[in-house]
């Protein structure tokens, strides 16, 4: 009496209608072995999987399992909160200590992987996620999902809100100290102070702060083959945290002491080591920046006094 | 050092000299052609605003560029430098002195850079003293951050642009000190001329304005502020808006609203205090005086916040979605040793003198460390405006060197009141400390000579390479090449090549191009890109429906040149990728392990692709010397994969001596089906 075509039609809107309960209720869906048989093995199948196998129990210490859960939970809330969203793409996480069968029967051995099960037919060499080429950034994942599924999904990451909150305490902070020392509020007219900060800020800017923040460079390079640390990057297209670090300030803070001592009306003995200070200091230093630069710039002919 | 008067001129045109003898040495070496890119571009509409007039260059409407869109030059470029070019050929031959007019533009850059110096003195002298001024000069004059600018044959916008900076801030600085209206006007119309020649005139129209701002928080309201203020935003606005390009733009952008609001604030500033003079109620003054610093301080933060969430541009974020942006290796942030290589010794001392401008405060000198802070911040974000620290690093450094010399350098007895005898320094000290800073220099100057002999003056149209006993070989194919195409091509070719050779393209060869260094039309280069990382057929369908007739690329495999197109061939899929996501993956040409290969284990998309067929024909029979194999690609240091190149579409038509420029001609369509039988 069943016809096998009804019988498997209502089969399947059963098991969308399950699976769009469990997304309801969670974006990633987690199945074990039995789940994972039924609904992304055993047809009738008209939806395709995304599935995350990891291992994000803490005895694992899979530290990238952990980061690549949050990337992939943010790309299935995305999904689920959009506008495109359809009962033809779920997304799903098998864990190895709940579905170690899974894994077997997958002959996997490595996590996370990511693979797409396609409604129609078997998962083919492109439907696992390269993790090595791309990383496991949500956008990326998108843009596999994407390639693989026709459906486009924008990644919507749930605002930040540390930032201005920090800057929000941050100016309590201020104005906490101004309140405090209103009557006293001669610190914001010295010189010395603003002189101090713009000089800082200069230095910071000028010793390539924004390339490390831009680029996010190791502190130093540790050679594998020699042990030896290299504190200097070897090209001139790239730096180091450590050589950051060693700045101009020196020359500078030597420049400045020239020019105390000269004018300063201090005794003359104080005048005269700051003036020797100052000029020691500019000389020193200099030289080895120079000594740098040559390490850096390859063929730069000239060397200062001290090499 | 206050006794110079003629001396200092003649010290001044020693350091114009100077700077002109340096370039034009350099340039013996090569013939007068005005090299580098974006040069050809503009010498090319400087020879049609010769030509054909001011008004015919300023409808001029470009049909051999961008075909088949086009592009509106006289409403998208900033014609100030074409404009002084032209004008100094009129007045030259009005003289009868015939010049042609690729003399003056060749020579423009090192005249301006001579004017840069003098505003530069002129500036400094006005923040500190002669001798400060002095110093700037001779800084400014050899330094290498703005000697890159401004070499003979450098024919762009930045070449005059700093000259005009330099002297709006002069004059503007002279108007905050006297307050009178004749400066400010000058100063507008410095600034007129600043708007004409290029885009970072937003830098002084919010410089500026940050400058009163302060001076109004530093509680330094003087009537002088306020006429000068007043007098440049009103005439400096409507002057700005006369250029075609800048249009309406300083009233509805907020990069503009800065000096807007500054100027209302001011109005209502200077009117309370016309009040206070009025009236005497004690609260009634410290109540406006707090209402209104709050208010400002409201105004202000709006300001920047729209500003900061509407133009992302200079923070480089843009990058990560628009890969053009990201491609060019100027916009990259900036390593020290960028800053060390350009501007030396300079670097070091210029903090120093920031803190000496600081702590002798008044107006003019709240100005510059303004001007140094900005600068310094944008130079640290961006290697390109590295350009626009460079005046004020000369400026603060002269000054911290000046306060140096200034107390070791003159003898102590004859100043106007000597100290007293045991509070003296002695002569040994400071004739050392004299002697070590004027080393100093000295490598300093040295540096910069380097420099510029090395890295600054050799026109990237003509290569040259040592051989092993040290003789110089010149590899001229670009010329070659472009010449060829000049010669035996229809005149209304189409050649397609990717955008960095799209003005040379248009200026050597006088051929109409696809895309230029202009690009202005992302999607039109994301189909060039498309063309170039195809297959052969799907490139061909694509240059079918452009109406392309060449398709031109560089190729450094044979000299081992490394920048030619398939070094650039990632940013051409990536690009390519942004418009067509569905056609091109980048993920497609880089081997299964992650990388980027050209020989045997390379990706079939990429050994298959337009690009490295074009590059790679006939170059599988090529054997450069006994020890490596037929093939074998000097750039990428790999014997290719696909050796037996067949050209289905293209034939080839020109190779240039070195391999390095390729020409391929594209066929036409078949006169008969091949697919029907028979």
């Amino acid at each position: 009496m069943g016809n096998p075509s009804t019988e498997d039609d209502t089969l399947l809107s059963e098991k969308v209608a399950q699976l769009m309960e469990w997304t309801s209720r969670r974006s990633v869906i987690r199945m074990n072995g039995d789940k994972f048989r039924r609904f992304v093995k055993a047809p009738p199948r008209n939806y395709s999987m995304i599935i995350m196998f990891t291992a994000l129990q803490p005895h694992r210490q899979c530290g990238v399992c952990r980061q690549a859960d949050e990337e992939f939970q943010a790309l299935a809330n995305s999904w689920r909160y959009s506008s495109a969203f359809t009962n033809k793409v779920f997304f799903a996480l098998v864990d190895f200590d709940e579905g170690s069968d899974v894994f077997q029967m997958l002959n996997m051995n490595s996590a996370p992987t990511f693979l797409h099960f396609p409604a129609k037919g078997r998962p083919r060499r492109a439907d696992t996620y390269e993790l090595q080429v791309r990383g496991f950034g949500a956008e990326q994942l998108a843009r596999w999902v994407a390639d693989r599924t026709d459906v486009m999904i924008r990644v919507i990451r749930p605002p930040n809100y540390a930032g201005p909150l920090l800057l929000g305490l941050l100016l309590a902070v201020i104005g906490g100290l101004a309140y405090l020392r209103r009557h006293n509020l001669e610190f914001l007219f010295s010189k010395n102070v603003w002189a101090f900060s713009a000089l800082c800020f200069a230095l910071i800017m000028t010793s390539g702060q924004m390339w490390n923040h831009i680029r996010g460079p190791p502190y130093a390079h540790k050679n594998p083959s020699t042990g030896q640390i290299s504190y200097i990057h070897g090209s001139s297209q790239a730096q180091f945290v450590a050589e950051t670090h060693m700045c101009y300030a020196a020359v500078t803070l030597g420049m400045v002491l020239l020019c105390e001592a000269a004018t300063s009306p201090l005794d003359i003995g104080k005048r005269r080591i700051m003036c020797v200070a100052g000029i020691g200091l500019v000389m020193l230093f200099f030289s080895w920046l120079l000594s740098i630069f040559r390490a850096k710039y390859h063929g730069y002919p000239y060397r200062s006094v001290t090499p | 050092l206050t006794k110079f008067g003629t001396e200092e001129k003649k010290m001044l045109k020693l350091s114009w000299s100077i700077k002109l003898n340096i370039q034009v040495l350099l340039l013996q070496f090569y013939s007068k052609i005005v090299f580098c890119f974006p040069f050809r571009f503009n010498y090319r509409s400087t020879h049609h605003l010769t030509s054909n007039g001011f008004y015919e260059f300023l409808n001029w409407f470009d049909e051999r560029a961008w075909y088949p869109l086009g592009r509106i030059v006289g409403g998208t470029v900033y014609p100030g430098l074409m404009v002084t070019a032209g004008l100094i050929h009129y007045v030259l031959n009005l003289l009868h002195i015939t010049v042609h007019i690729r003399d003056v533009c060749v020579f423009l850059a090192p005249v301006f850079s001579g004017l840069t110096s003098i505003s530069t003195f002129l500036l400094t002298r006005e923040l500190w003293n002669q001798g400060a001024g002095l110093l700037a000069a001779c800084f400014i004059a050899i330094v290498p951050g703005y000697i890159s600018r401004s070499v003979a044959g450098s024919f762009d916008n930045e070449g005059i642009a700093i000259f005009a900076l330099q002297f709006t801030y002069y004059l503007w600085v002279k108007s905050v000190k006297t307050g009178s209206v004749f400066w400010a006007i000058g100063c507008c119309l410095s600034y007129f001329y600043m708007v004409s020649a290029w885009g970072g005139y937003v830098f002084i129209i919010n410089l500026i304005p940050l400058h009163v701002f302060v001076l109004l928080l530093m509680q330094r309201f003087s009537r002088r502020v306020y006429i000068a203020y007043s007098t440049f935003y009103i005439i400096g606005l409507v002057l700005s808006m006369q250029i075609p390009f800048v249009g309406f733009q300083p009233i509805r952008t907020s990069e503009h609203m800065a000096a807007a609001g500054v100027f209302v604030l001011l109005q209502v500033y200077a009117f309370l205090q016309y009040l206070k003079d009025r009236l005497t109620r004690q609260e009634f003054q410290t109540l406006f005086f707090l209402g209104v610093a709050l208010a400002a301080g409201v105004v202000f933060l709006s300001v920047i916040y729209l500003t900061y969430t509407g133009t992302n541009k200079l923070k480089c974020y843009a990058k990560i979605h628009i890969p053009i942006i990201a491609s060019v290796s100027e916009h990259q942030p900036t390593t020290w040793v960028s800053f060390f290589f350009d501007l030396h010794i300079l670097v070091c001392t210029f903090p120093a003198g920031l803190w000496f401008c600081i702590k002798n405060i008044n107006d003019e000198r709240v100005f510059v460390a303004l001007y140094a802070i900005s600068a310094v911040y944008f130079a640290g974000v961006m290697v390109r405006l590295m350009l626009t620290l460079t005046p004020v690093v000369c400026m603060l450094s002269a000054v911290a060197f000046s306060c140096v010399f200034e107390h070791y350098l003159g003898d102590d007895m004859k100043r106007q009141s000597p100290p007293a005898e045991d509070s003296r320094l002695g002569p040994n000290i400071k004739s050392i400390v004299t002697m070590l800073m004027l080393m100093l220099l000295m490598m300093f100057a040295v540096h910069c000579t380097w420099v510029t002999s090395n890295a600054y003056s050799s026109p990237s149209v003509v290569l040259a390479s040592y051989n092993h006993d040290g003789s110089r070989n010149i590899l001229d194919d670009f010329r070659e090449a472009y010449y060829w195409l000049r010669q035996n091509t229809d005149e209304h070719a189409r050649v397609m090549s990717w955008w960095d050779y799209g003005y040379q393209i248009a200026g050597m060869a006088n051929r109409t191009t696809l895309v230029d260094n202009n690009t202005w039309n992302n999607s039109h280069i994301a189909l060039v890109g498309k063309a170039m990382s195809s297959n052969e057929t799907a490139a061909y369908e694509i240059m079918r429906s452009l109406d392309v007739d060449y398709v031109l690329i560089i190729f450094g495999g044979v000299i081992g040149y490394s920048g030619d197109d398939i070094n650039k061939f990632l940013w051409m899929v990536r690009i390519a990728e942004g418009e067509h996501p569905r056609d091109i993956r980048e993920s497609d040409y880089f081997t299964p392990q992650g990388e980027f290969r050209v020989d045997k284990a390379g990706s079939p998309t990429l050994l298959n692709c337009l690009m490295y067929k074009m590059s790679y024909y006939r170059f599988g029979e090529m054997q450069l010397d006994f020890r490596t194999p037929p093939g074998f690609d000097r750039t990428r240091n790999a014997e290719i994969g696909n050796k037996d190149i067949k050209l289905k579409h293209l034939e080839e038509a020109f190779t240039s001596e070195h391999w390095l420029v390729r020409i391929y001609k594209v066929k036409k369509l078949e006169n008969r089906d091949r697919t029907s039988s028979l």
